[in-house]
């Protein structure tokens, strides 16, 4: 009997010793962010939870359902609970109503990473950096495209270069960063933005928005068409279709985000699009994460991921290697109709 | 108003009527949006065009075909169901799991599949789909029917269905490839250039009418919304009401999911929370819809004829508004007054019709 205690003492004493061990050396996230139900965000967090745990982080993430108020109210709830972690990612559903969280969290001393939505002027003092996409670059890319795609049509004797945008809601942060981007893109080309619908966010709002449009502007005629993601252009191509438009040859399409359908493209209907990886992004704040504690600081205050251009000819070959040292198809990296 | 009336030697002719039936409010009020409505069809270009009319229609189809399911809720007394977009999504994700499963293809392995099978894989997904959505409405309908508070009832079943749907697919898109054979409900169109959506929600609409006014059923309905002692009095109970109103609602909103998921290929959970209309909630959509018709939220008054009405007037004024170039925060809160405008008519419509009596 006294020799099992001893064994159950010495079993006891070396767990504990186990435990307190890996709590000393273990490091923590916490990441406050959108719902996993949102296909891109469900994508993100698996990005991050997959990179932290194969990089020996302990990560925790709280979900709001796309509204500050609860994010408000969980980022209180940490900071009341008393263990902090060792770094935050803010995600902020609001960036600007978000503020006082943010600011609550820099107030711990505790490092925060800023993700998806680009630091404004007054976020910058509360955070060691950004990680995220850059919806600049995307819309530009995607300027660029619809440019070479109006090039070829000129080439080859086509007429007509109306562009009709579908896009966020105009409220929308993204939604100035995104057009404006992309007039860049176009200016002085043949393209002309004839119409700008924002019915909102996905595919059904997509179709409605362009099939409003498409009321108002067939007497003029639509011969390209910008979706500020894929998902939007998505339902915008069902309208166009409906209306007797043959997609790839009446009108030409071009989408960002990658969030549409894989089949439009392999199809001719959709011309491209521009990737934005929501399982790099989740990725990358944890390489930011990891270089900042082991540096202290990032060697580029500013991350982006990388937008590389997606049409029917490279899209078999087109691959990104992750920040976990895998290399990923397309299919993995998109976030709608392309197989996962 | 009614000395005048009683005086008179004749009936009295539709001016008429209306000034004694209505508060001289009402009528001001109605008369001036219907003069903001005509003055703005007139005005705004391209507006009344064929293209245009049935883009309208279109638009109205999917949450309206919701709405009249809605509605039989609405009529018999059970308030609203909240869990309608949380039923179509657990619906969208049931359908398209199953029209992309592989024990569901019915082609040969290599090349396009025969239009019988592309049928075959089509209905099965399609019962089930709406064997589920009619499960789901029956549990829902029994215990509002048991007494319990359909507002709780239906927010905690909301909260049931998401979850599993989300659970089920992953949180992932659930995709599968064309051709398929919900593409002619979802994209295609078998009476000229009118989409075949347009033509299942007036359909819908119409057949909903006909069993409201002219079945038993319909008639307990309106009785047991409007009077749930008499209509108990007379061997109507609100437990069989209520599971019987509530599939109605569940099967519509599973319909409306199947047409969705074949117009885009591919299902998601959250597809009917962030998409659906200028409110950007399908739920609140469909309920505003049901307002703005003029049904009554206590039950016993009202028609789906009213709630088609409703989702068309919302989509014409919405369309209106697109045309003329107004972005969604305004078109949010035309729909906000629109729903406000419908609440106090039907009040003040009310309390005149009550004053009559």
């Amino acid at each position: 009997m006294t020799v099992l205690k001893k064994a159950l003492r010495f079993a006891a004493a070396v767990g504990i010793l186990g435990a307190a061990t890996t709590a000393a050396t273990a490091q923590s996230i916490v990441s406050f962010n959108g719902p996993a139900g949102e296909a891109y965000i469900g994508r993100f967090i698996k990005g991050i939870k997959d990179t932290a745990a194969l990089k020996g982080y302990d990560i925790k993430v709280f979900e709001n359902q796309f509204n500050q108020a609860e994010q408000d109210q969980q980022v209180q709830q940490v900071l009341a609970a008393g263990v902090l972690p060792d770094v935050f990612i803010w995600w902020p559903s609001d960036a600007v109503a978000g503020l006082g969280s943010l600011r609550a969290l820099a107030k711990t001393g505790i490092p925060v990473l800023k993700i998806n939505q680009l630091p404004n002027e007054q976020d910058k003092q509360y955070i060691f950096g950004y990680a995220g996409p850059d919806d600049r670059l995307r819309a530009r890319n995607a300027g660029y495209m619809m440019r070479e795609a109006a090039a070829a049509k000129k080439a080859a004797g086509g007429e007509g270069f109306n562009v009709l945008v579908l896009s966020y809601p105009h409220s929308y942060g993204g939604y100035g960063l995104s057009i404006n981007a992309f007039k860049e893109a176009i200016a002085g080309s043949d393209l002309n933005i004839i119409g700008d619908v924002d019915e909102g966010f996905g595919q059904a709002n997509g179709y409605k928005g362009a099939a409003k449009a498409i009321a108002a502007l067939r007497d003029e005629g639509i011969h390209f068409v910008y979706g500020m993601d894929d998902a939007i252009l998505t339902g915008g191509i069902k309208a166009l279709e409906e209306a007797g438009y043959k997609m790839g040859e009446d009108v030409v399409a071009v989408g960002t985000v990658c969030n549409g359908d894989k089949q439009l493209i392999e199809e001719g209907k959709q011309f491209g699009t521009t990737l934005q990886s929501p399982l790099h992004e989740g990725q990358l704040a944890i390489k930011m994460v990891e270089e900042y504690l082991a540096t202290g600081e990032l060697a580029n205050y500013i991350n982006f991921t990388p937008n590389p251009a997606v049409t029917a000819t490279n899209m078999e070959t087109v691959a990104l290697r992750g920040y976990d040292g895998k290399l990923y198809g397309i299919d993995e990296l998109c976030s709608g109709a392309w197989g996962g | 108003m009614s000395d005048t009336a009683a005086v008179s030697p004749s009936a009295p002719n539709l001016i008429q009527r209306i000034r004694r039936d209505y508060s001289p409010l009402v009528i001001v009020m109605v008369s001036l949006f219907l003069t903001v409505l005509l003055a703005g069809a007139v005005f705004t270009d391209d507006f009344l065009t064929w293209f245009n009319v049935k883009t309208i229609i279109r638009d109205a189809a999917l949450v309206g075909i919701m709405a009249i399911g809605l509605t039989f809720v609405t009529l018999s007394g059970n308030f609203f169901l909240l869990s309608m977009k949380e039923i179509a999504a657990l619906s969208i994700i049931c359908f398209a799991t199953l029209m992309g499963a592989e024990w569901n293809q019915w082609g040969p392995a290599d090349g396009d599949p025969a239009t019988s099978a592309l049928v075959a894989t089509f209905l099965i997904a399609f019962l089930v789909t709406m064997v589920i959505a009619s499960i789901a409405g029956a549990v829902q309908g029994a215990l509002i029917g048991l007494g319990g508070n359909p507002i709780v009832v239906t927010l905690g079943a909301a909260g049931l269905f998401f979850g599993i749907g989300s659970w089920w697919s992953d949180n992932l898109v659930v995709s599968y490839r064309r051709p398929h054979g919900a593409e002619w409900l979802g994209t295609g169109s078998f009476i000229g250039d009118i989409p075949n959506i347009t033509v299942a929600f007036i359909l819908i609409a119409i057949v909903a009418e006909l069993v409201l006014r002219y079945t038993t059923f319909g008639r307990q309905v309106y009785l047991v919304g409007a009077n749930r002692a008499a209509g108990r009095a007379t061997g109507h109970e609100n437990f069989g009401m209520a599971i019987k109103c509530c599939i109605i609602a569940s099967v519509c909103a599973a319909f409306v999911a199947v047409a969705f998921s074949g117009q885009v290929s591919s299902a998601h959970v959250n597809y009917f929370s962030s998409e659906f209309g200028s409110s950007g909630d399908m739920t609140i959509m469909v309920i505003a819809i049901v307002m703005v018709g003029g049904n009554s939220i206590m039950g016993g008054y009202g028609s789906t004829l009213r709630t088609s009405l409703g989702a068309i007037f919302i989509s014409t004024v919405d369309n209106m508004m697109v045309l003329n170039g107004f972005n969604s925060g305004a078109r949010v809160l035309a729909v906000g007054l629109m729903i406000v405008f419908s609440i106090i008519v039907f009040a003040l419509v009310r309390r005149g019709s009550r004053a009559v009596e």
